[in-house]
Order: structure tokens, then sequence, then C-alpha cells
């Protein structure tokens, strides 16, 4: 809201700079966002928050900076007089609820066209054009007492005015030239044969007042503020009119405003009185009487404030007092102080014009920690579930990135068959729906850096995935890793799913069982989009997997490298991360052999562990030491060498032992099927 | 025996100046002290020997060894000068480290410098309903103030709790908890929000809140004044102050915005130079809060009579795109590894 130091002056004696007083309201709560010199005049800018409508007039505004320069507000109230009535028309409110107080004047033979340069400096400076003398004034006065007013050419209204709703379908066309079709939802000012007005938001083209209109009709009304949000809405429209009524106007401020632009406008364009009539009634503005307790409002604050200063800063609000016992007073909220409907309100007036500054800071003892029930919710919370794990996947060199969680449905079935939450009201049409996975997120953030020339990316994500399910939607914690452009880049990936489980769930097992990180393992599974791809399996729940974008897929989202993904629904996994305990380790010194094999391309890898695990009780670890490829080796085959570690918890193992055992598990291995030893 | 000595000290003396790398000289260590060499052979043959000779061989024998053994080691030490002068300006290799995202490490420290309160952190959902997001917080359905909350709302089946929606700040979180659990209470809720906000170089449609509420007996407006100073010391700088302007939210009241300091300039309005983060204004808006409503809390179930509380939000990528000087909002989410790796763990 706009409004000029020259206009304020009108009411009120400013003893300060432009600049010091923008200060002084930004202070206390009336946010000067703007202050620009237009000629002799300065022009505020000011944030009107939706409880202080009251600030969407002069006289609210000369209110506030009264009490922050602690002067007087001086105002004239125009004087009622006897009036003719107006016998032209009828005035007929369908509904008192959309509509409880509607004034209606005529001026007869006036000279539109005119231009006042006072008048129009005044409604310049604040924002709104010029038009004429004759709306200009209606401005004038919108903007000193806060009520909207309009002018009818009163020539072209047939028959009686009618505030009503419009039919379905019904036309419009606004001064702004656009034609629009109506519905129930909007309130209307009618004739007898047209639409003469949308109201409390614009007039129709049909009655606009132009320079050669004789006759005038002033109107000047109350409207619902749910009705006109409603009707604005419907239309999509919104005006400095239908922002005031929105936010409800004063039906005594009214009673001057039409009164003082009748007699304004009779007196810069001539013109006499054509009677005035009123229909509905003054809506009741009696502010509940409040009750208020010093000692209360300093426990609220926190800081004692004087009574004389409570009393004085209520006074210059417009309060009034009523004194009932020691410690308390009664109040009375001043016209137009509809927010004020209880005491904390009242708390906040004090405090806002004593000054917040003024209290000074304390830290609260917090007993909250004693709260079981409150230790109970926050220990059922993932949130340092979820730090612990991103610290750790940071801990093996990952990155970690935060992308965004709004997507392109088509994209997301692509990737995921869940079945997705969609936007209703998007901000862009190909962004349209919540994300099922968080493959395309890593995808473009690796798209933006491979592009840049950067290579061996290795990302994580820990974000939220949503998606549709029997019972409403799901939203559960996600963990996402990517590595892009490494060769065997799938086994670097998996030895990082195992280092987070073992840290996760440490009841690690010796390799002597042959299970890893207590119930992980890794079964095959096909996944969309993969060719390489594995469930991740714990006490054979599947909560994840793992695998190499398909070449397809690659192509299709821009990757220049080979991108190696794993994805764990978190909300499966328990972290029993707290439950570590040291297992101690043998002293024996450890002793390997060596085997080198040729693997045929039918035959797993496991079948060899399986082998190795079953003949041998001190294995303590196999580690692949060489992969040969060279010429004389054929394609569907793999070479590599095995190096097996023998340890005893108990005992330095002999020589023989190990030979022993050791040529066993060769002569296993030469029988299998597929394996040849070298 | 002599003339063997002899010639096994030139063949040595050759054999020395023509090795190089350290394998050569390893090799000629085996060659001449070694379990076959002819040394070893010679001082086999000395049992063979007459007595009185016995000892003048022993000695000389043991000379060359002796010999043998130190020419090595001094010749060992042409690795070691190789070493040392290795050309050590070369670029280093790098160090391949992960890092965790500057927004997941300025939460964690906001939320660690309210846990020393004694506040407990818990997350709430993003996806929403209305009467959580606005009803409950005394912002009704129909109303102007609801203009200023836009929100995203998604395709699913209201219940009756509303329509369901993406949450546009952190304040559900309040009233699920004040639901749950009766004061006394001190939570930090720390959270993705969404608004239907153009992207620019400070909007995005997604980002993150940090919201916090203390409720109980006698909690009061000088304490929500201590909590934030002690927050804004120790995550900015003990020097840097705060000051409360009255403000409005539905939620609150009395309400206030928050301004700090400007960490940059101090507040010092230079005449030459406009401070870039704060247009010399002195100030940077960094915090809304207020004395939580006693209609949020009724909504609730908590009896406004005895409880009282107050209540704060701050956006996460303000904050730290103040603190560290970052310029548009979309770095954050475009993972540039520029940008990341310029912060750690």
């Amino acid at each position: 809201m706009k409004f000029s130091l020259n206009f304020l002056k009108e009411f009120l004696d400013v003893n300060v700079s432009a600049k010091e007083l923008a200060k002084l309201l930004t202070m206390a709560g009336m946010e000067v966002e703007q202050l620009e010199r237009i000629g002799r005049d300065w022009v505020f800018d000011v944030e009107v928050t939706t409880n202080r409508y009251d600030w969407l007039s002069i006289l609210g505004i000369a209110r506030e900076a009264a009490v922050v320069l602690g002067r007087k507000i001086k105002i004239t109230y125009p004087v009622f007089v006897k009036e003719s009535s107006l016998k032209e028309r009828n005035i007929i409110i369908e509904k008192n609820q959309d509509c409880p107080y509607y004034i209606g004047r005529i001026i007869k033979n006036v000279r539109a066209g005119s231009q006042v340069n006072w008048l129009k400096e005044r409604v310049m400076n604040c924002g709104i054009t010029s038009v004429d003398a004759i709306v200009d004034v209606t401005n004038y006065c919108m903007l000193k007492w806060g009520n909207p007013l309009h002018v009818f050419d009163n020539d072209k209204i047939e028959g009686n005015v009618y505030v009503r709703r419009a039919r379905s379908q019904e036309q419009f066309m606004g001064i702004d030239g656009k034609q629009r079709c109506l519905g129930k939802n909007n309130l209307v000012i009618a004739d007898d044969k047209k639409i003469i007005a949308l109201a409390g938001i614009m007039g129709a083209k049909n009655t606009e007042v132009d320079n050669n209109t004789k006759n005038i009709f002033l109107e000047g009304a109350v409207f619902s503020p749910l009705t006109v949000r409603r009707s604005r809405r419907a239309i999509g429209l919104d005006t400095e009119s239908s922002y005031r009524f929105e936010r409800r106007v004063s039906g005594v401020f009214l009673e001057y405003a039409s009164l003082e632009a009748a007699t304004l406008i009779r007196k810069l364009s001539g013109g006499v009185s054509g009677g005035c009539r009123k229909a509905g009634h003054k809506p009741k503005e009696q502010c509940k009487r409040i009750v208020i307790s010093f000692c209360d409002l300093d426990s609220y604050l926190g800081t004692a404030i004087p009574k004389m200063d409570v009393k004085k800063i209520l006074t210059n609000l417009g309060f009034s007092i009523h004194n009932t016992a020691k410690d308390k007073i009664t109040v009375l909220a001043p016209i137009l102080r509809f927010d004020v409907k209880r005491e904390i309100d009242v708390y906040e007036e004090i405090a806002r014009v004593y000054g917040y500054d003024k209290i000074s800071p304390q830290i609260p003892f917090l007993t909250a920690c004693s709260n079981t029930n409150l230790l109970k919710f926050s220990k059922h919370n993932n949130y340092n579930f979820k730090n612990q794990v991103r610290k750790y996947i940071a801990l093996l060199g990952f990155r970690e990135i935060i992308t965004h969680s709004i997507e392109n449905q088509k994209e997301l079935r692509d990737l995921d068959d869940k079945e997705v939450v969609l936007i209703v009201n998007p901000l862009r049409k190909q962004e349209d729906s919540m994300r099922t996975t968080l493959l395309s997120g890593m995808a473009k953030a690796m798209r933006h850096n491979l592009n840049r020339s950067v290579s061996f990316l290795r990302f994580f994500e820990v974000a939220n995935i949503y998606y549709k399910e029997a019972k409403g939607f799901c939203e559960i914690p996600v963990l996402s890793l990517g590595i892009s452009g490494k060769l065997e880049g799938f086994f670097y990936l998996k030895g990082a799913i195992e280092e987070l489980f073992n840290y996760v769930n440490p009841v690690r097992c010796l390799l002597s069982n042959g299970v890893k990180a207590a119930g992980l393992s890794f079964e095959e599974k096909s996944v969309k989009n993969f060719t390489n791809s594995l469930a991740i399996t714990v006490n054979n729940k599947m909560v994840g997997f793992l695998g190499k974008l398909d070449r397809k897929k690659k192509e299709n989202l821009g990757l220049k490298e080979n991108v190696y993904f794993a994805q764990v629904n978190l909300s499966l996994i328990e972290d029993k991360s707290g439950e570590n305990k040291y297992k101690p380790f043998s002293i024996y010194p450890a002793v390997y052999r060596d085997v080198s094999i040729s693997l045929s391309k039918g035959v797993k890898f496991k079948t060899i562990e399986k082998i190795i695990n079953e003949e041998c009780r001190y294995l303590s670890n196999l580690r692949i030491l060489d992969t040969y490829k060279g010429k004389d080796v054929p394609s569907d085959v793999s070479v590599f060498t095995l190096r097996v570690f023998y340890q005893s918890p108990k005992k330095t193992l002999t020589s023989s032992e190990v030979d022993s055992i050791h040529e066993r598990i060769r002569n296993r291995l030469s029988q299998q099927e597929g394996i040849k030893l070298r | 025996m002599q003339e063997r000595l002899n010639q096994l000290q030139e063949e040595f003396k050759k054999d020395l100046q023509g090795s190089k790398t350290t394998k050569e000289l390893k090799n000629l260590k085996i060659k001449y002290l070694g379990r076959k060499s002819t040394l070893t052979q010679l001082f086999a043959q000395i049992p063979a020997l007459p007595n009185d000779q016995k000892g003048l061989w022993g000695k000389k024998l043991n000379l060359f060894k002796v010999k043998i053994n130190l020419a090595l080691e001094n010749n060992v030490k042409i690795e070691d000068r190789e070493e040392e002068s290795l050309d050590l300006t070369f670029p280093s290799a790098s160090c391949q480290e992960g890092s965790r995202h500057i927004l997941t490490t300025v939460n964690e420290k906001i939320c660690s410098i309210f846990e020393r309160l004694g506040f407990a952190v818990i997350e709430g959902s993003e996806i929403e309903d209305e009467w959580h997001n606005f009803e409950a917080l005394n912002i009704p359905l129909e109303h102007p103030s609801r203009d200023s909350f836009d929100t995203f709302y998604l395709d699913l089946p209201a219940k009756d709790k509303g329509k369901y929606l993406l949450r546009s700040h952190t304040s559900p979180s309040q009233i699920r908890i004040m639901k749950k659990t009766k004061p006394p209470l001190a939570v930090i809720s720390p959270g993705r929000v969404y608004r239907p906000d153009e992207v620019d170089a400070t909007h995005s449609f997604m980002f993150h809140q940090i919201e916090g509420f203390v409720v109980g007996e006698a909690i009061n407006f000088a304490h929500l004044k201590g909590t934030l100073l002690y927050f804004a010391q120790e995550f900015f700088s003990c020097d840097v102050e705060l000051r409360f302007r009255p403000h409005f939210f539905p939620f609150t009241e009395p309400s206030a915005e928050v301004d700090m300091s400007c960490i940059m300039c101090k507040g010092k309005k230079n005449k030459e130079t406009k401070c870039s983060i704060c247009k010399n204004k002195g100030w940077l808006e960094v915090l809304g809060c207020g004395m939580i409503h006693p209609n949020v809390l009724e909504a609730c179930g908590i009896n406004a009579k005895k409880y009282q509380g107050f209540a704060f939000g701050m956006g996460v990528e303000r904050i730290v795109m103040l603190k560290y000087s970052i310029d548009d909002i979309r770095l954050f989410y475009e993972n540039d590894i520029r940008f990341l790796k310029q912060f750690s763990i």
C-alpha cells in the first residue's frame, strides 16, 4: 500500500523527516519497504499485513504514525445534514449476508472530464491512476477512509439497482474491456436489464462515466469479505477495491466517505444533489471488552512494563480504558481494529509500541528432556540414523548430492513401476509428479558434471521417495549411490554396500560361515533399465538393488560414461550400529596358498567359494590376485589366481596341516565341471 | 689361494662398477657372499691348509668379506641419493575425498546448537493435509492470510483433514507433535518444504526450513529472544546482534521478524562501496518468530490458560547463502562438483 507524506499531513503534524518516520513505523510493525521522493512529496510503500486492514486507509496509517510520533491525530468528520431522498430508483439487496449496507447518491449536472491538480497529486502519489476529478474523488475518499466507492453514469442505469448473485453464464464486460462469463459465486450490481458492476471488484463498461456524462450515481457499500473473495478468485481478478472489501471495511466510515465524496464532487465538478438512499443496516462494529491483567502481561512478555506506560500506549492507540481492579484494566479497541479480539492481541499492541528491544533476552531452562514421551517420539524418528548413514558414505569417498523431488511422470514411469503421486497445480507442466526413485536425480547430477569433463564420479543421496499405495501413499527415506566411469565399477559399488551394512549391522561373522554382515546377501534379479543387476537382501527380505545402467537408458539419459547405481530403502533397515562390540582376532599368523584357476563362463565364482567353505574351517580370507587377459586366454573363460588365507584362532597352523587342506580343495575344484587348475 | 683371491677382488671391482640398480646390487651380494659363492668355497678350503696358514688366510678372507659388505652398503647409498634427487616440484596426486552436502552439514550444526539447550530433533513428513498445514495453524482456508501461502496440491484422495498437499512450511510438524505429546516440549524440526515460486537466484520451489518451538508453563517472549540470540551467536559469530521487528503471522501473537547485523560490513555504512550482502541496510532478515497463538495450542488439545510457548522458523538456504557468500540458490541443487567439493564432512 502506497501513501504520500503530504496526504498524511492532512491529519497529523509530522515533525520528523520522512526517513525518520519510515524507521519509526518499521520498528513498530509497519514495514516501510520503499521510500521515494516525488516532487515535493515523499511516497511510502508499506507492507500491510493481513490482520491490519485499518492500514488500508490513510486515517488508519495516520493513527499509527500518531502513536509512534507521540502526537494527536486531527480529523474533521463530515457533518450529517438532512438530505433529500433518492426517488428515481430503488435499491434492492437480495441477501443481507452478501451486502449488509448500501448507500446510493445521485448528483446531477456534473462537469465530467475536468482535472484538479491537488487531487490528482494525492491520488497519483498513492499509486492510483488519475482519470478525472469525479473518479479521482472516489479514489481519494477510498484512500482516506478505506471504503471503496464507485460512480456510474446515472443515465445509463435502467430501472432499479439490485445487489444480487449472478446467474449461471451471465455475461459481463468490465471497464477493462474484457468479456467475462459469471456464475453463482459472483456478486453483482445490476439494474432491471443488465449487470452494471461486479460488486466490490470492478464496474461495467456499459455504465462507465465518460466526458459526456451529465448525471452520476455514487455507490458506497459494505460487502461480505468472503463473498468478494470467492467472487474475485472465480473470475481471476484482484483490484484496489476488492483488496479492501476482502479484508473488511467499516460501515461507520462508509457513511463519512460517501458523504464527503458527494460533497467534494459537487465542489470540484459542479452539480447538485439528487438525493440519497440507504439499503440495509450499518453493521455493528462494537469491539469486545477485553480484561488485561498486568501480571499476566508481564509474565507473557518476560519483562515488567510500568503500568503508566501500558495505559499511555493503549490510550495513544485509541483504546478506551476502564479501571476495574488494582491489577486489571478493561479495554475497548478503537474503531477499525477488528483484529483485536483477545488479551494476547492487546499484549502485542503494548509490546510493539513499547519496543521489543526493551525486553531483555533470557535463556530458558528447558525441562523437555525429562519428557519421556517426547524422547520416545524422538528415538523413533529417522533423523540420527540418516545422518550417520550420510557420514559413513562420505567417509567411503562419496559426495552427497541434493536433487529435486519433483519430476516428470512419463520419465518416472520409464524408470520405476510404483504408482506416481501427481501434482494438481504444477509450476511447470513437465514437472508434475513426486519422484518414485532417486535414479533420475542421480543421472541429472552426473550428466551435469560429465558434460563438464569431470569423470570417475562417486555420488550419493539420502532423500524421500513418494508413491501411491492401497491405503493412501508412502513417503520413505532412501539411499542412492552412483559411480561413473570406473572399470569394475559394479564390484566397487557392491563393496561399498557391504561396508555400509557392516557398519549398520555389525554382527560381523568371519567368512568361515560364508555369511556376510548378518543376513546380508546378494541375489540375482533382473531390474528394468539395468544390464547387470542384483537384489540386496537382508534376512531374505529385499531392501534394495544395484546394477549397471544398460546402454539404451544410458544414452537416453545423456550420460557419457557407464553408470553403476544402487538404491537402498532405509526404512527397512534397522540401525544396530550402536550395538557394535569388539571381536577378538587371532594372534596366530595366517598362512596362504595360491591356486590358479580357469573358470568357464557358465560356472559362477560362488561355486568355488562354496567348495572352499565346505572343505575348510580355517579359512580367514579369499583374495583374487591377478586376472589374466592375455592372447592365449579364450573368451569364454576367466583366468585368475586365487589366494587362500588360512588362520586358526587357537594355534599356529603347520605347513602340513595347511597343505593337506589345500590339497583337498584343489582336488575338489579340479573335479568340478567348468573349473580347471593351471 | 692368493691368485684366486686376487682374481675375485678384480671381478668384484668390475661387477660393482657395472651395477646400477638395487636389484643388481642384491645379485652381487648373492654372487659374492651367498652359499654357493666362490668366497664361501675359499673359506671351505681353509681347514685343508697347513695350521700356520689357517689364521692368515682366515683373516685375509674375512677382510675381503668385510670389504665386500662395506662396498655394497656404500653403493646402496647410490639408490638413496637417487631417491633424494627426485624432483619434488611435480604436481601432487589427488586424494579422493568424500563429502556431505553443505545443506546437510549446516542443518546438523543448527540442530546441534539447539540440542545443547535441551531441544529434541524430530522430522515431519513432506506430504501434509490442509488441516495440519493451515487450519490448525490459525490460517482459515478462505481468508486473505491464506494468500501468502501458495501451495502445491496433490492428486490423492482427500480424507477428513482436507486435501493433501506438499507442506509449504515446517510448522505442521509442530501440530503433529503437540497433538501426540503434552508439554513441557522443546522441539527442532528440520525439513524440506515446497512453494510454487518461480525459480531464480534467490527462490526455489523446493527448499529447506528449520522450525523450532517450546511450550511450557512459564515460557515468555524474553525466552524467545534469548534462545534466538544464543543460536545466532553460536552459529554466526559471538558479536552478532539481533533486532526484533513487530510483524504478523496467523499462528503467533505477538509476532516478529528477526534481523541480524550484517556479517560482512557489520552495519558500518560505507559510502563508497555498497555492502554486497546487506546493500548498506546493515541488517539481514533471517528468522520469523513469535509466541504461539492460543488458537494453535487449543487446536492441539493443549490448555492455553496453563501453557505458553514460542515458535520460530528459518530458511536454511538463505542462512547458508548469507554465511558462505553463495549468490545463487540454484547451486545447491545443480550438484556441480566444483561447488560440492568446497564443503567437506
